[in-house]
């Protein structure tokens, strides 16, 4: 099945933190010698990501960090607020996409 | 690093297989995320199944004399788990000594998590696996209270 916006925006975002904690991940004595591999399937998965919520979610990983954000309970597990049962404010490009009021985080439903 | 006390926190008696039925190293990845997924703290398998792919690819989690720990961080959860799994025959893991793997910590992170745990928790894995007199208390467990023991080194 096809992934949706958001699917692929988390697949993004996993590869992004584990390309980020590849170094720390090695000094805890993993062996690390895919980087280059997966820093060129990193930026294929760009590829596939409609330009303006590929910017979005750049813009708001440069400025929190975390640009994606599981929702558990209603709670935004980026800045730990409860979000509304409307779920939040509606993305602008993607339909499907919601962010929290607070944080500005796209959030991602865990259940 | 974490306290080995600490550090049984992060498992669970629903994620402990001391039979593995696995025989290569895509099925016992399934395997042990399906345990992730009967619980219910990861949302989306395929997504996760092709994070702890990706993981691989920058180099294999087998870590040497008969130990694997596949981790990851990813948004669909909310919890930091660890798994345990143990294949009698062993399994072909790509592993850097290229030995076969019996025992399995598969160790799941979301992308943030309180405390800061997920590197102290892969940390403090090594560091109880790298002692062979776990590794064989490890090797004849057989029950999650007996696993415990061994990882708070009270066995
Ligand atoms: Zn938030």
């Amino acid at each position: 099945m096809a992934k949706t916006s958001l699917e692929l925006l988390v697949s993004l975002q996993d590869l992004d933190l584990m390309i980020e904690e590849a170094d720390e991940v090695k000094k805890l004595g993993f062996s690390v010698t895919g980087s280059t591999e997966l820093i060129k399937a990193r930026e294929e998965l760009a590829k596939s990501i409609s330009r303006p919520l590929l910017s979005r979610y750049e813009q708001l990983r440069a400025k929190i960090k975390r640009a994606v954000v599981p929702v558990k309970d209603d709670i935004c597990l980026g800045c730990f607020l409860r979000q509304p049962t409307s779920r939040g404010v509606r993305g602008r490009e993607d339909e499907q996409i919601f962010t929290c009021e607070n944080c500005g985080r796209m959030l991602y439903w865990l259940e | 690093m974490l306290q080995r006390a600490e550090l049984t926190k992060y498992f669970k008696s629903t994620l402990f297989i001391p039979q593995l039925k696995s025989k290569t190293k895509d099925a016992v990845l399934k395997e042990l995320l399906d345990l992730f997924v009967q619980v219910k703290y990861i949302r989306n398998r395929d997504l996760v199944l092709e994070m702890l792919h990706q993981r691989e690819k920058l180099g294999s989690t087998g870590i040497g004399k008969n130990v694997a720990i596949p981790h990851g961080r990813t948004t669909a959860t909310s919890d930091v788990i660890v798994a345990f799994g143990r294949s009698e025959q062993g399994i072909d893991f790509d592993a850097i000594d290229k030995k076969p793997v019996h025992l399995f910590f598969m160790v799941i992170a979301p992308p943030h998590d309180e405390g800061n745990v997920y590197l102290p928790i892969l940390g403090s894995l090594v560091t109880v696996l790298n002692l062979k007199k776990n590794r064989d208390k490890l090797l004849k467990v057989n029950t999650f209270e007996e696993f415990i023991e061994v990882i708070t080194g009270e066995s």
